[in-house]
């Protein structure tokens, strides 16, 4: 049975998708991170820009690029290039 | 020691929070929202937003850092998020060291690293639709 990921989107990754968060259905095995972008990006397409530079998180936890698995229950984030301060 | 909210910054606060009998040099450094103009407009204040549990942690890891490079006695690393008018700090970082130079070193080092790894975020504020600014 699939379960659900949070996704949450910031600052221009949010802009592109319209909303700060959305809820995903994955496959109970999990999804690979690179897999799971690509079915973001095939829902939002103006979001490929942003992917490009974005630093992703996975549970709080920082990801190495496009590495990892993604799993019913996860929380995944989409950072585009930070411009605090 | 670290902070990431909403509450307004004050610099009062902060140096107490510096406070150290040992300290012979405190370094305080500001970021002030500056009256750019964008599209044509002036900016009257920033939006700021955080993925607040990971900025928290980054500034933990940024702070213990420091700590250890510096042999800082105290210090401070607070980021405003929510809307924050021209001329008032967004950031503060301040740092409590025995003597001058690593002081002025801890407090730049953190203020360099803070800007690239921190995920915060800012926007004009403006009853337009927010739009993200680039970092400057």
């Amino acid at each position: 049975m699939p379960g659900s990921v949070r996704v949450l989107f910031f600052a221009t990754a949010r802009e592109a998708v319209g909303t700060a968060e959305l809820s995903l259905s994955v496959p109970k095995s999990g999804l690979s991170v690179a897999n799971l972008l690509d079915e973001i990006q095939l829902l939002y397409p103006k979001l490929a820009p942003v992917l490009r530079v974005s630093r992703f998180v996975r549970n709080g936890a920082y990801l190495r690029g496009r590495f990892g698995m993604i799993r019913p229950g996860d929380e995944f984030a989409i950072h585009p290039p930070y411009s605090g301060g | 020691m670290i902070r990431v909210g909403r509450a307004p910054l004050s610099v009062a606060t902060a140096y107490a929070e510096l406070d150290d009998a040992r300290a012979g040099g405190v370094v305080l450094f500001l970021g002030r929202v500056r009256p750019d103009v964008v599209h044509g407009r002036r900016v009257r204040a920033l939006d700021y937003e955080a993925h607040q549990p990971v900025a928290e942690a980054s500034l933990q890891k940024l702070a213990r850092e420091a700590q250890r490079r510096f042999n800082a006695l105290r210090i401070v690393l607070w980021h405003r998020i929510g809307p924050v008018p021209v001329g008032e700090p967004s950031v503060i970082v301040g740092v409590a060291t025995e003597h001058r130079a690593p002081a002025f070193a801890a407090a730049r080092f953190m203020i360099d690293r803070l800007k690239v790894t921190l995920p915060v975020w800012k926007s004009v504020s403006s009853p337009r639709p927010r739009r993200a600014v680039r970092r400057r």
